[in-house]
């Protein structure tokens, strides 16, 4: 078998991730705004008799900045032996999608073009002009529909990724100088002499002194001559050239609708932008615990009435008492845990999808972008926070899109604290809410928002400032479709039946074994000063909190377990309200999941990491004690 | 009466007001040494074709119409002083000097041409200019920045300034390049993000990064 390396690069938004499904049949998460992949992914489709290794990259504007992504980009560009580099273009911006195109045809790679989203017919193209110019094929394709994957397929198959000839109108200057620096190192090819005096590190790095110190002087000639730097000038052309193109090859069929931009204009307008704001995230959190609540209870009963006593019966059957008891607590650990997940965990997931490919979130973040300046961070911290509310881990992955350090130190510090997962969500909601009155959701909702306010300016007036700042494309507003919306829900939330339901069976068999031999009590007595003496909860749910730190969703579950072992079957006999509301307290804010600790290890390193989680405790412990003194006073 | 002599008043105008402004039949008269008396004649007769407004003891100021024409001449220029200092290596003031008296007879092709041998694209605008032409007189760029224009307001980028070349490299990279034009679609508050179409793309950028773009307004 033959293996064929590809490697999808575009920039932010153009599809790749949709194409990259289309391709390969494996499901990546696709949104619409730019940033969503924050890492490559890759998968292999069989194609007659080869493999073909497919590698979605981040999405990135252009090979010149020398930020973090685009440097990954970069290398996976020159270093991994690509068979073929498919550039991934919009069809309804070809000029911006030109740019990048050109940068990679100029590092004389094998690449061809892929004209994706060609289903909108917003233009008419000229393709066999458009490759003749570039000098690579060109390959309509429609990601949304699958129309072109075929023969995109079939291109890549047959191997028609070219070296393009194509060569922009430089400068004469500019031409001047890399000729000159191709005469001084004959290994210099033309496109990394361009990199080279666009002061891309990955090139510039290799580059021997004596070229680095012309470089440098030729910059300064030229920016003396014409007033701007060498890659600004580079750009200029590049741009002219891909207009010229875009002029050349395609003509306009359709307007975009004005329908459409108004209610674009509105979202965005601060008069008519807060009110629809608000309203979309009172919507949200009304939907959870509506819809949530209604569902949670339906699903109860259901289970109930499928189960029944199936478990139970079986473990008695197998394992005798000791059998029964391990049964029974999965049993009930088994339906609670469903009561939570399906319908808070998916509810978000389908509400959060359906706000991620309208393309309405960052139009928040613009509104938000003052807002959250107070707190030290940009507009776009607005994103990850709502992914957080899913899960925290892609919130602290996603929070590459930001290129500060510190405001992503500010930010994630500010998820762990105080951005709820949905499983903790979940919690707050069907716990606390369920069982102390819905009032005090809103109460720790509140807190919560509280608490992150001051980390956020905690931490903003301690870290040393560094500059950054907000650039954000603004995707077009669309109808979000049901396919990706579930698709992406299901993506999201598999992973919950797959580790977390094995995960409560485990640990509910460890936990019957424990009290049968009567240690459960001698293990959870040392932290009783904490449970019982500062937060006032029951000292068994040491055991809750710790399986917590695996996985969220395990708390609750473990909490009906442990309610179990205590010879109690209705968990409101378990705890009082007043202990639901500590316990939600305690558990919205405590230590991240394992999980998201590694996500931040990886981002941050140990020492942030170290100081994030230790900062959680302490401050979930202090509000716990704070909450269960004054209840105790007025409850 | 040959043309030369009309064009040669419309780029000097051009030259003295750059496009908005009025000057005065004196200062034009002195600009270009002829007689006041002279000018006022010619300045009668173009003010007959519609390529400037000209009101007695007012002053002198370029129609639309007359703005185009001279902004096109300018190029014309332009390109044929960079084409003779650049490529043929005549110093500048020769150079100068002959371009004002080809200006006026070669081809839009023939520019365009010459400007693509040079190199380097040349706009009616001054600013590929190594010595501005218009003598003591100082070249005013009306230009802003994209944080002080007014929403509605279209431009086309001149330049990017900023302290920050992170900042210069990021506004490139996503598509803010000199000759492009832009126009400021919604600002959301004062210091808030400015939204800004820019192609076929809309893109939010912050205050601070509005302000390192300035454009030359339409």
């Amino acid at each position: 078998m033959t293996n064929i390396q590809v490697a999808l690069v575009g920039q932010p938004n153009v599809g790749k991730s949709m194409l990259f499904t289309r391709l390969t049949g494996v499901g990546v998460i696709t949104s619409n705004y730019p940033g969503t992949t924050v890492e490559f992914d890759e998968a292999t489709v069989n194609y007659k008799d080869v493999v073909m290794h497919v590698h979605d990259l981040p999405g990135t504007y252009s090979l010149s900045t020398n930020s973090e992504d685009e440097k990954v980009v970069m290398e996976m560009l020159c270093d991994n032996n690509n068979d073929v580099i498919a550039v991934v273009a919009d069809s309804t911006n070809l000029e911006s999608s030109l740019v990048l195109a050109i940068e990679v045809c100029e590092l004389g790679l094998p690449t061809m073009m892929v004209l994706n989203k060609f289903d909108l017919k917003r233009f008419d193209f000229d393709i066999d002009t458009l490759t003749k110019i570039i000098g690579i094929p060109v390959i309509p394709v429609s990601a949304r529909t699958g129309e072109g994957v075929d023969n995109l397929l079939k291109a890549i198959y047959e191997k028609m990724a070219r070296v393009s000839d194509y060569r922009v109108q430089y400068d004469g200057h500019i031409v001047n100088y890399v000729k000159e620096i191709m005469a001084m190192d004959p290994s210099i090819t033309w496109g990394m002499a361009i990199k080279m005096m666009e002061g891309v590190g990955h090139y510039i790095e290799s580059a021997s002194d004596d070229v680095r110190k012309r470089i440098e002087e030729m910059n300064e000639e030229f920016t003396s001559i014409h007033g701007e730097g060498m890659n600004v000038h580079l750009a200029r052309d590049r741009y002219g050239d891909a207009h010229i193109i875009a002029m050349t090859v395609c003509k306009r069929t359709e307007q975009k609708s004005s329908r459409k931009d108004r209610i674009s204009e509105m979202t965005i307008n601060p008069s008519t932008g807060i009110p629809i704001l608000i309203a979309v995230l009172v919507a949200t959190f009304a939907c959870l615990i509506f819809v949530g609540g209604l569902l949670a209870e339906g699903i109860e009963t259901l289970y109930e009435n499928i189960v029944g006593t199936a478990l139970s019966d079986f473990g008695r059957q197998i394992g005798g008492e000791l059998g029964e008891a391990i049964m029974t607590g999965i049993d009930n650990g088994i339906s609670a845990i469903l009561g939570l997940v399906i319908p808070y965990i998916m509810v978000f997931y389908i509400l959060l999808g359906i706000l991620e490919d309208s393309g309405y979130l960052p139009r928040a973040v613009v509104l938000l972008d003052r807002t959250l300046h107070k707190i030290g961070l940009h507009g776009n911290a607005f994103i990850p926070m709502m992914v957080g509310l899913g899960c925290n881990v892609p919130a602290i992955l996603s929070t590459r899109i930001i290129r500060s350090r510190r405001e992503r130190i500010i930010l994630c510090t500010v998820i762990c604290m105080a951005v709820p997962c949905s499983a903790q969500l979940a919690t707050i909601t069907g716990v606390t809410g369920r069982y102390a009155g819905f009032v005090w959701v809103l109460v720790l909702l509140i807190l919560l928002v509280a608490l992150g306010t001051i980390s956020g300016i905690v931490l903003n007036s301690r870290l040393k400032y560094e500059p950054s700042n907000l650039a954000m494309e603004l995707p077009e507003l669309q109808m979000p479709r049901l396919r990706n919306v579930l698709a992406k829900m299901w993506m999201r939330t598999s992973d919950f039946f797959k580790l977390a339901v094995p995960l409560l069976i485990v640990g509910c068999i460890i936990i019957e074994l424990l009290v049968s031999y009567g240690v459960l009590d001698e293990i959870v007595d040392p932290m009783s000063w904490l449970t019982v003496g500062l937060l006032g909860l029951p000292a068994v749910t040491i055991i809750a909190f710790i399986a917590g730190i695996l996985r969220k969703e395990m708390s609750y579950g473990m909490l009906v377990i442990l309610a179990g072992t205590q010879g109690i079957t209705e968990i409101t006999d378990f705890m009082t309200p007043h202990q639901f509301i500590v316990f939600g307290v305690v558990m919205s804010i405590y230590l991240p999941c394992l999980a998201t600790m590694t996500a931040m290890y990886r981002e941050l390193g140990l020492k942030e990491t170290v100081k994030i989680s230790l900062a959680t405790i302490i401050v979930a412990v202090a509000i716990g004690s704070i909450f269960n003194a004054v209840l105790n006073v007025i409850m | 009466m040959r043309n030369d002599n009309r064009e040669d008043y419309l780029i000097n105008i051009l030259r003295l007001t750059d496009g908005t402004g009025t000057v005065r039949t004196t200062e034009l008269a002195s600009y270009m040494q002829v007689t006041p008396a002279s000018v006022t004649e010619m300045l009668k007769i173009l003010s007959k074709e519609g390529l400037v407004n000209y009101q007695r003891y007012r002053g002198v100021s370029l129609t639309e119409e007359g703005v185009l024409k001279a902004r096109e001449l300018r190029r014309k220029h332009h390109i044929m002083e960079r084409f003779l200092t650049d490529v043929l290596d005549i110093d500048h003031e020769q150079a100068h000097d002959q371009a004002c008296a080809v200006e006026h007879s070669i081809s839009e092709e023939t520019a365009d041409k010459m400007c693509r041998m040079i190199g380097t694209k040349i706009d009616a605008d001054c600013t590929t200019c190594k010595n501005p032409c218009n003598d003591g007189t100082v070249t005013i760029v009306k230009c802003i920045a994209v944080s002080k224009m007014r929403q509605g307001d279209k431009g086309k980028i001149s330049h990017l300034s900023s302290g920050e070349s992170t900042m210069v490299r990021k506004l490139i990279s996503m598509g803010f390049v000199p000759g492009r034009d832009i126009q400021l679609t919604t600002s959301v508050s004062d210091k808030g993000a400015r939204i800004i179409k820019i192609g076929e793309a809309t893109i939010a950028i912050d205050k601070d990064m509005a302000s390192a773009i300035f454009v030359n307004l339409e």
